[in-house]
């Protein structure tokens, strides 16, 4: 499978918000606000480039050799939780703008499972490295993708009357649906 | 006791609790999930290849063959093939005569399509006599030219399957990989 | 403050703080795998089972682990217990392990669970971290029950695998389809808002 396809399938078809159901807390919690929900995308991406790759690596230099399988979740988490804290630390040294953008989303990251997700993902479907980073970057856009696309129509929601009923997360999900939705209509693409 | 003493034994004994218990699940439920997943494809094996008094394993190229044996006679060759469905990858085990012009069976390994209709290749729910009719259809079926569907029909020649309704895209994804992947595995049969 | 009867800390977790429907938490696979009721009702014990467990554990545990690492060590029990989780469903239940596939390791970061160590098991008693647990995985269970129940009636026409539509019912397919879930999980949220705003006046 060339990187190309696995982009596209990570990216649109196999939307990880809105067919993957990945990231769905973030999704709902951050998609208020336009520049927030951009912000909010890059650093999931971010982080889910580098958790890809070293939870790649972890897997395949350490446990596989090893027969540590077992280990698997373990493991990943706890990288992916250290991970977080070092990109923190290491944005906020270097680039103070970055920081002040992306800072307040770093921590609420670690329990995002579109992360964990990712990782898991990538082993099951037995991804080169290579595909493994195209996988990553797409699925990070799929996902700030979805989460713009929400933000956009949250903020026109701001002025219209809903239901009391579905004010909130109730409206957000059904939104969803209907983007979901038309998601589908990308199946197939490959 | 200093606290980042505590903390470091703490987390080690943590950690090392985690390790031993999982270490013993290991042991425990290992060899289960390897039976399960070894008796899942004898049971492929059983329905992709006719009768036969062993079956054998050979790899040639990219290909695991499992090469059905009657006598001194071989009657089917076994591999797996995979490709992409309408959401994800599907695996499928085929089983061919020995000169890749009829499949003796095929069954779906893996596969994650959209629950309840993509899902019809390997059950369908509406045909209650026979769920797994659309993959029985390729028992018999001539490879070439090629193998081709038909929609809303029944099947006219020797080479062709009826495709679910509203299930196209994960029917044609199956004949696509049987069709590639039955090219494949002669020319690598054959080097 | 006075205490409260420990029952309560139980009843809370079915309504009151419905992990779901209330508390908007664990969505994820709340939304992704109630196709059918059956992996809807096995995904909320086995999340169930790795939140009682954890919160045993963590509220054992409650004074020896240090404030710093607290998140990191209740990470790794939580992990630990849903490898456990995970490897007796692929060892024992093959089909169910197959349908829920990586959405039983993403138990992990279900942040109902580490929210309930962090809010609840770290500061309570024993006693009243375990009814804690058992109350908010009955109400997840619960609210995953209903929802499956819901997409697999409508969406296929049967229940726990048996038909139980009529013969001419056609099966709203959408239903079994990512959009369906967010429709209904959207419609049961607007339902239990309405109720508890009826119930406050």
């Amino acid at each position: 499978m060339n990187l190309i396809v696995v982009f596209i399938s990570a990216a649109l078809i196999n939307n990880f918000v809105l067919s993957q159901f990945l990231g769905i807390c973030p999704f709902v919690g951050v998609s208020k606000k336009m520049d927030s929900a951009f912000s909010m995308g890059i650093a999931v991406t971010f982080v889910m480039v580098i958790a890809a790759m070293v939870t790649w690596l972890i897997y395949y230099l350490v446990l596989v050799p090893f027969n540590l399988e077992i280990l698997e979740y373990v493991s990943f988490i706890l990288v992916i939780a250290s991970l977080v804290q070092l990109v923190e630390m290491f944005i906020r040294k270097v680039s103070k703008p970055l920081y002040d953008a992306l800072g307040i989303f770093l921590p609420l990251i670690t329990t995002n499972c579109a992360i964990l997700g990712l990782a898991l993902y990538a082993i099951l479907n037995e991804y080169n490295f290579l595909q493994t980073l195209a996988y990553a970057v797409g699925a990070g856009a799929g996902f700030t993708l979805a989460l713009v696309i929400m933000a956009g129509i949250r903020e026109e929601l701001e002025l219209v009357e809903v239901p009391r009923a579905f004010k909130g997360a109730a409206i957000t999900m059904v939104i969803a649906g209907s983007l979901a939705l038309a998601f589908m209509g990308f199946a197939g693409l490959i | 006791m200093s606290n980042s003493a505590k903390i470091i034994i703490v987390l080690t004994v943590i950690t090392l609790f985690s390790g031993g218990v999982l270490a013993l699940l290991d042991n425990f439920t290992a060899p289960k999930i390897k039976a399960h997943q070894e008796e899942v494809k004898n049971r492929a094996l059983r329905a992709a290849l006719p009768d036969n008094d062993r079956v054998q394993e050979v790899t040639k190229g990219d290909y695991r063959f499992y090469a059905a044996y009657r006598g001194d006679e071989m009657v089917a060759l076994a591999f797996e093939a995979s490709g992409g469905g309408y959401q994800s990858e599907l695996r499928l085990m085929v089983g061919v005569t020995p000169d890749f012009s009829t499949i003796t069976g095929a069954v779906i390994l893996e596969q994650v399509e959209t629950p309840g209709l993509g899902t019809k290749i390997q059950e369908d729910p509406a045909n209650k006599e026979n769920p797994g009719w659309f993959m029985g259809q390729f028992t018999g079926l001539r490879t070439e030219p090629e193998i081709s569907y038909v929609k809303n029909e029944e099947p006219g020649n020797d080479h062709e399957v009826r495709a679910i309704t509203g299930a196209t895209i994960s029917s044609k994804a199956v004949v696509n990989i049987l069709n590639e992947h039955i090219k494949k595995a002669e020319a690598a049969w054959n080097e | 403050m006075k205490e409260k009867p420990a029952i309560q800390e139980f009843i809370k977790g079915l309504w009151d703080e419905n992990p779901v429907l209330v508390q908007l938490l664990g969505l994820c696979p709340t939304l992704a795998v109630t196709v059918s009721a059956e992996n809807g009702l096995a995904m909320g014990v086995a999340a169930t089972f790795v939140l009682v467990c954890s919160s045993f554990l963590v509220s054992l545990l409650r004074n020896v682990i240090p404030n710093q690492v607290r998140i990191a060590s209740y990470i790794v029990i939580i992990a630990t217990f849903v490898t456990i989780a995970d490897r007796f469903l692929a060892a024992y239940t093959p089909e169910i392990s197959k349908s829920l596939g990586p959405f039983i390791p993403l138990i992990i970061v279900n942040c109902m669970i580490l929210g309930r160590q962090e809010a609840f098991a770290s500061k309570n008693k024993l006693g009243r971290s375990l009814l804690d647990a058992l109350g908010m995985g009955a109400g997840f269970t619960l609210a995953l029950l209903v929802l499956s129940s819901v997409r697999e009636v409508l969406g296929s026409g049967t229940w726990f695998g048996m038909d139980i539509m009529w013969a001419s019912f056609s099966t709203w397919k959408v239903m079994s389809l990512p959009p369906g879930a967010f429709l209904t999980l959207g419609c049961m949220i607007a339902a239990a808002n309405w109720i508890n705003r009826r119930r406050q006046t």
